[in-house]
């Protein structure tokens, strides 16, 4: 990915929009080779766990008969040898076909197309808490006693088990205020609690890179020039101080697709909600393969599409990346976030 | 450089944001007083339901059967008392030595679809129960399995149902959920998605019609305005309560504060730990189950437990009065027989107190059987072999269940047998539970009839996970099944128990017990025979 040696003022604009273009490309078949490797890796370990889809999928103290067991096996394609079934899988994600649920006999695309609309109302309620605090946060740590505190909440923010902050919340808003209903899924309400447990990791680390970020701001010789023509510590903040912090955060963005996700596996069972997380686990804990590898071939092109996403979105917003040899790699890459799903 | 300080409008900013997130949780805060208006709000556990298992004629969990229970009917009611009462079935006989059993229908029961109940349904639904496509993994024997030869529609409100042996528990069996009824329209039109469910889907005669379902979340229904078929004949109330909203809470803790705070109306499936979190305010119940207690089943086959005397002197060495009172803090009670007293025919009472723990005679009988020598940790051995057993459960395990595990461990440690628990994940327990790869396993199993001693102590019993390979046990099981007399049945069935009391295969714990806790506000909320909760007499009341 080297400019052209001497790229004129007049060419300027279309070297870099080829730049662009080659980045595009060798994302695109980054990100096939993501699905690829993602699949795979997820395709043998479930292979190599031990249990028998079968068994599992009747559950415990079922009355079949190992004739009736093996007729289902060879029904499921579990009789089959592994490499084959590997070779099926990859030829029929290639003509974008994820299989049918060994568990629920309806077609995976349906599964998840069922479970995706709850964790992504969820995930956008978390990202937008999770930036409230983030804001919140940026007002309140300045100072030496506010940098502390802030600091502080946000290493706890991280570190906090999940499961623990939601028991926490539930205690707290819904049996002792009452506030907010505990159980049900079905009402905008029930969405509050657990939008928050999911927000409060992710607040922590988008946090802490955008106090560092406010800090640099701060001590740059444009800020002290800013001030000197008389914008006011807020203005500042607010013109010059976000913005730069953005392009940090923007970044990390495949990070916080991963914990939004991640995260939704631990909350999306504290608080018995549907939707991916719950999903993904009971899929593993069935051995329910096609509906495993959905699963990953779905959020690793997700993480993929995100990665490009953050390149694009940073070749925009600053404009040195558009002049430089190459953009600056993002913190988060997209083959990292395709890793944490 | 100048620090830079908050300034007014941003942090008045702030200051706006927190005010509309507290103002917007005050506008979502329920309100304190019951709406009788609201449906009847229910939690439970409801784990396993989401991966299609919410089809009673093809999953064996009591969840999918008391779910189920909500919307489907069935042909016959067994009361408390372990009588049958008619609900679909007006009348119905035994004949030809029990190869044959007939039914006389309602003539005015009309599905959620619209479609009538008649001969043609029942004969649509015992069909789907038996097709190899459905993979009943219950039902299918509990309608005779090998021995079901077919429903025949003998008129168009009576059916005959034919057995190539006699299979008396058949009738028993009907009347629960297991063998509930369908809409013929949704079994011809749904097959495929009744093991996932949902509205127009899940469509029976029952209660009440589902309207929506939320995999992993919550099942939401609406009461049968037309329902006037309840079980027993029993009288509906006037103002029934309007729906029922079932939400699943698989943490028990939340279940417990949930019902507490009146968030819910009614939450069942408590372990006896909960019961001290309770608020004493509520209707709290524990109904005993029928069937299979909660026992230790004894590998007859492998290892060390192949000697009939050391699994014996393992029974003389437990304390299972003081193991059952400590885990369940009082709520339960221990168990003395095969059979829990509450299972319809065949209960031995003269069990009862018959096996006390001896760990004196234990030792004499380890003794005698040539484990005399021990190791340096005092755990015995016979030619270079530990006396070592592994109690193998599945995952999630109960705290009962460790804690009982635990007071096990020490009491063999006493008498030189050692015993290791190992919980390990459903799939992998299934790897090893076929394999025989355990000395001991343990589970409950409800049933509305004795004759699910037959599916743990037969040699083809799906659930004979003690091994029992006994010819005169399998004719004396097989006669049990195709006696009509009650008193007979009883007879043969208190003998199974006695053989087993000999054998040592099953070694029962505990009765389980379904522990619910509701607001007494919701009334006519009625058990069945299982101990789980219907709902067709189901009403609000205020509290007095």
């Amino acid at each position: 990915m080297t400019p052209p040696r001497r790229a004129r003022r007049a060419t300027d604009r279309t070297a870099s929009l080829l730049r662009l273009f080659r980045l595009l490309a060798a994302r695109v078949l980054g990100a096939l080779f993501v699905v690829w490797a993602a699949v795979t890796a997820a395709f043998w370990a479930v292979a190599a766990v031990p249990g028998d889809p079968v068994e599992v999928m009747l559950g415990p103290l079922a009355g079949v008969s190992a004739a009736g067991k093996d007729r289902l096996r060879s029904e499921l394609g579990l009789d089959r040898p592994l490499l084959e079934r590997y070779g099926d899988t990859l030829a029929s994600l290639a003509r974008g076909d994820l299989g049918e649920s060994y568990q629920l006999r309806q077609p995976v695309a349906e599964a998840l197309g069922g479970a995706f609309p709850p964790t992504a109302r969820l995930a956008v309620l978390a990202l937008g808490i999770a930036l409230a605090l983030v804001l919140i946060g940026a007002l309140l740590g300045r100072g030496r006693l506010g940098a502390g505190l802030v600091g502080t909440a946000e290493v706890l923010a991280v570190v906090l088990p999940s499961f623990w902050v939601g028991f926490l919340l539930i205690t707290v808003f819904s049996f002792w205020l009452g506030w907010f209903p505990a159980t049900g899924s079905r009402t905008a309400a029930s969405q509050i609690l657990p939008a928050v447990t999911l927000a409060i990791p992710v607040a922590g680390v988008l946090g802490q890179a955008v106090r560092a970020e406010l800090a640099d701001v701060a001590a740059s010789p444009f800020a002290l020039s800013a001030a000197a023509r008389g914008l006011g510590p807020s203005g500042l903040l607010a013109r010059h101080g976000l913005r730069h912090a953005a392009v940090p955060a923007s970044t990390l963005i495949a990070y916080v697709a991963g914990g939004l996700l991640g995260g939704a596996i631990l909350v999306e069972t504290v608080f018995s909600r549907p939707g991916l997380g719950s999903l993904t686990l009971t899929a593993i804990l069935n051995r329910d393969m096609p509906v495993i590898l959905g699963l990953v071939a779905v959020s690793a092109a997700l993480f993929a599409l995100l990665g490009v996403l953050a390149d694009l979105g940073v070749w925009l917003a600053d404009p040195r990346t558009r002049r430089a040899a190459a953009p600056p790699r993002p913190q988060g890459q997209a083959e990292t976030g395709a890793a944490r799903a | 450089m100048a620090p830079i300080r908050p300034r007014s409008p941003l942090r008045a900013l702030a200051a706006v944001a927190a005010l509309g997130a507290l103002a917007l949780t005050a506008g979502c805060a329920a309100g304190p007083t019951r709406d009788t208006a609201a449906p009847i709000v229910w939690a439970i556990a409801g784990t396993n339901l989401e991966s299609g298992h919410m089809d009673p004629h093809r999953s064996q969990l009591d969840s999918s059967s008391y779910v189920a229970r909500l919307a489907l009917d069935s042909l016959v009611f067994l009361d408390e008392d372990g009588e049958l009462q008619p609900w679909l079935a007006t009348d119905w006989a035994v004949e030809d030595g029990g190869t044959r059993v007939t039914f006389q229908l309602r003539e005015d029961v009309t599905f959620h679809d619209g479609t009538p109940f008649n001969a043609e349904a029942v004969r649509a639904n015992f069909e789907h129960i038996t097709a190899e496509s459905t993979e009943s993994a219950q039902a299918v024997n509990m309608l005779g399995g090998e021995l079901y030869l077919g429903t025949e529609v003998t008129g168009e409100f009576s059916v005959a149902v034919s057995f190539s042996q006699p299979f008396v528990p058949f009738i028993n069996n009907a009347s629960t959920a297991f063998l509930g009824m369908y809409s013929p329209k949704t079994l011809a039109e749904n097959a495929d998605r009744l093991r996932v469910g949902g509205p127009g889907v899940t469509v029976g005669s029952g209660p009440y019609v589902m309207t929506d379902l939320v995999a992993q979340g919550q099942i939401t229904y609406e009461r049968n305005a037309d329902y006037a078929w309840a079980p027993g004949g029993v009288p509906l109330p006037e103002a029934p309560a309007p729906g029922l909203e079932l939400r699943f809470v698989p943490e028990s803790s939340v279940r417990v504060q949930a019902v507490n705070s009146g968030e819910v109306d009614l939450a069942t499936g408590f372990d006896p730990a909960d019961v001290a979190q309770l608020d004493p305010a509520l209707e709290i119940t524990a109904v005993d189950s029928p069937g299979i207690p909660y026992s230790l089943f004894a590998n007859t086959r492998d290892g060390a437990f192949a000697e009939v005397e050391v699994r014996r002197a393992f029974r003389e060495a437990l304390d299972i009065d003081a193991a059952v009172q400590a885990t369940s803090f009082g709520e339960l009670d221990r168990a003395w027989a095969a059979l829990s007293p509450t299972t319809p025919s065949g209960y031995d009472p003269e069990l009862e107190g018959s096996w006390p723990q001896d760990q004196d005679a234990a030792r004499a009988r380890l003794d005698a059987a040539g484990w005399s020598e021990t190791a340096p940790d005092g755990i015995r051995v016979k030619d270079g072999e530990r006396l070592s057993l592994t109690w193998l459960s599945w995952t999630p395990g109960s705290e009962e269940q460790t804690s009982m595990a635990a007071l096990f461990t020490e009491s063999l440690a006493e008498v030189g047998i050692e015993l290791t628990h190992e919980v390990v994940e459903p799939a992998v327990y299934n790897e090893r539970y076929p394999a025989g790869d355990f000395t001991l396993t343990d589970w409950s199993f409800a049933a509305v009839d004795a004759d699910a001693l037959r599916a743990h102590l037969h040699s083809a019993g799906f659930q004979n996970a003690s091994q029992v390979n006994d010819p005169e046990l399998d004719a004396l099981l097989e006669r049990a099944a195709a006696v009509s007399d009650r008193t007979e049945r009883g007879e043969l069935y208190r003998e199974v128990l006695r053989w087993n009391d000999e054998q040592v295969a099953i070694i029962p714990v505990s009765l389980p017990a379904m522990i619910g806790a509701r607001s007494p506000e919701l009334r006519g909320v009625a058990t069945d025979v299982y101990g789980w909760p219907t709902f067709a007499g189901a009403t609000f009341a205020p509290a007095e």
